[in-house]
């Protein structure tokens, strides 16, 4: 599946600095659909009202870190199609497995590349055309 | 080794870590040698020096986690309420010791110390995050200034270059061939250096902004060592006064934030790869 430039990704992250960057990213790439959310309760808000097509998450935030919003994500039967990219500094591999098996779509470890998020989207645009 | 056996063991040696704890504060004074009389002006520091070593000198006794949990034991076949009474003793006596040591040792200067240096630090810190936090939003606004330029460039560029191709083919009159020269020269000699310059101008910005690496260098210094002075000076009271049973308490989270050292570690990926590597492993 050809990703649609005019998908509509949520950025969430507590630094507006970070939000700035994937939002810079992503216009790079060709998406400049963008919302953006400071932390996962302001961004479940924003997916309940419904239209976005694409999560892209931090892990920790303030009031919901990444992983609850995902989780809650996924047991939300209107969202939980919705694929979730984390870019996260959390490091440690119970992190990753953690995130992984909460169902994340994709994960990007901080310092992070443009390169590396290009190929991790395009990665989860394969899976979703397979889908 | 019968069970009647093994209890009358661990009771005999109840029995004698028991009679360790009751001397415990009468010790000092038997300690005590003749010179601290001889010399009075010192004779407080000496009082409490043997007072300390007299409670280190337990807590070694004490601390090797097989006494410790022979103790326990123990304390399970004899009867509770004496045994409750030794601990709440201890603990007072600890307490005690702790102050007396805290302030023998020159901690309470430390702690002090502390206790002045830490909003100091904290305010330092604010000061790192404002000034990263400028930084960054100068580099940002800088390069959302800039990109659009390079893009004008870019597409000024292709829209002549497409111009003279065609010309190449022949397929431009000889006005459009005029006016394609005068544009090519408009844009040579105008918009061109225009745009690099200000491209150029906003360069200049990003790398002012990186002025703050500078100063937050130097603040963040002063905090390591402040953090230095604080870790040894901790350090040295835990180790003193902490059995080594109690001493490793691992804290296990997901929020740890970025992974300062990996060396060494293998809890942690330090790239990308590894986490790639990670997922495929599992299956994901």
């Amino acid at each position: 599946m050809a990703a649609d430039p005019k998908m509509r990704f949520l950025v969430v992250d507590d630094f507006s600095t970070m939000r700035r960057i994937v939002r810079n990213l992503l216009k790079e790439l060709g998406f400049t659909n963008v919302d953006e959310a400071e932390d996962g309760a302001i961004a479940l808000q924003k997916l309940q009202a419904g239209g976005f097509e694409f999560v892209v998450t931090d892990w920790n935030m303030p009031n919901m870190d990444g992983l609850t919003l995902l989780q809650t994500i996924r047991a939300t039967p209107t969202l939980k199609h919705l694929p979730v990219l984390m870019i996260t500094a959390e490091a440690k591999k119970e992190n990753i497995i953690a995130a992984a098996q909460a169902g994340a779509s994709g994960y990007i470890v901080k310092p992070f590349t443009a390169g590396t998020l290009s190929e991790k989207l395009n990665k989860i645009f394969e899976k979703m055309g397979q889908a | 080794m019968t069970a009647t056996n093994d209890s009358n063991d661990l009771e005999a040696l109840f029995d004698s870590i028991a009679a360790d704890f009751s001397p415990a504060p009468p010790k000092p004074a038997p300690v005590e040698p003749p010179k601290t009389r001889a010399i009075p002006e010192i004779g407080d520091s000496d009082d409490l020096q043997a007072l300390f070593d007299s409670v280190s000198a337990e807590a070694q006794a004490v601390a090797p986690p097989g006494v410790a949990a022979a103790a326990d034991a123990a304390a399970s076949v004899a009867e509770e309420w004496p045994r409750q009474e030794v601990v709440f003793n201890r603990i007072g006596t600890m307490a005690r010791t702790l102050h007396d040591t805290l302030g023998e040792l020159g901690y309470d200067k430390l702690l002090e110390q502390t206790v002045s240096a830490l909003p100091d630090a904290k305010d330092r810190l604010a000061y790192i995050a404002n000034l990263t936090e400028q930084a960054a939003c100068r580099v940002l606004n800088a390069t959302d200034i800039a990109n659009p330029l390079v893009d004008d460039i870019e597409n000024g560029s292709k829209v002549l270059a497409d111009r003279w191709d065609k010309l190449f083919a022949n397929q431009l009159a000889t006005e459009e061939f005029k006016q394609l020269a005068a544009d090519t020269r408009t844009f040579l000699k105008e918009q061109l250096p225009q745009k690099t310059q200000a491209t150029h101008a906003q360069l200049t910005e990003i790398m002012m902004a990186q002025d703050f690496q500078d100063l937050t260098g130097q603040v963040i210094k002063k905090i390591v060592s402040l953090a230095q002075t604080l870790e040894s000076g901790l350090m040295s009271v835990l180790i003193e006064l902490v059995p080594e049973t109690k001493r490793t308490v691992e804290v296990t989270s997901l929020m740890n934030g970025p992974v300062i050292n990996a060396e060494g570690r293998t809890d942690v990926v330090v790239n990308q790869e590894q986490v790639d590597d990670l997922l495929d492993s599992l299956g994901f």
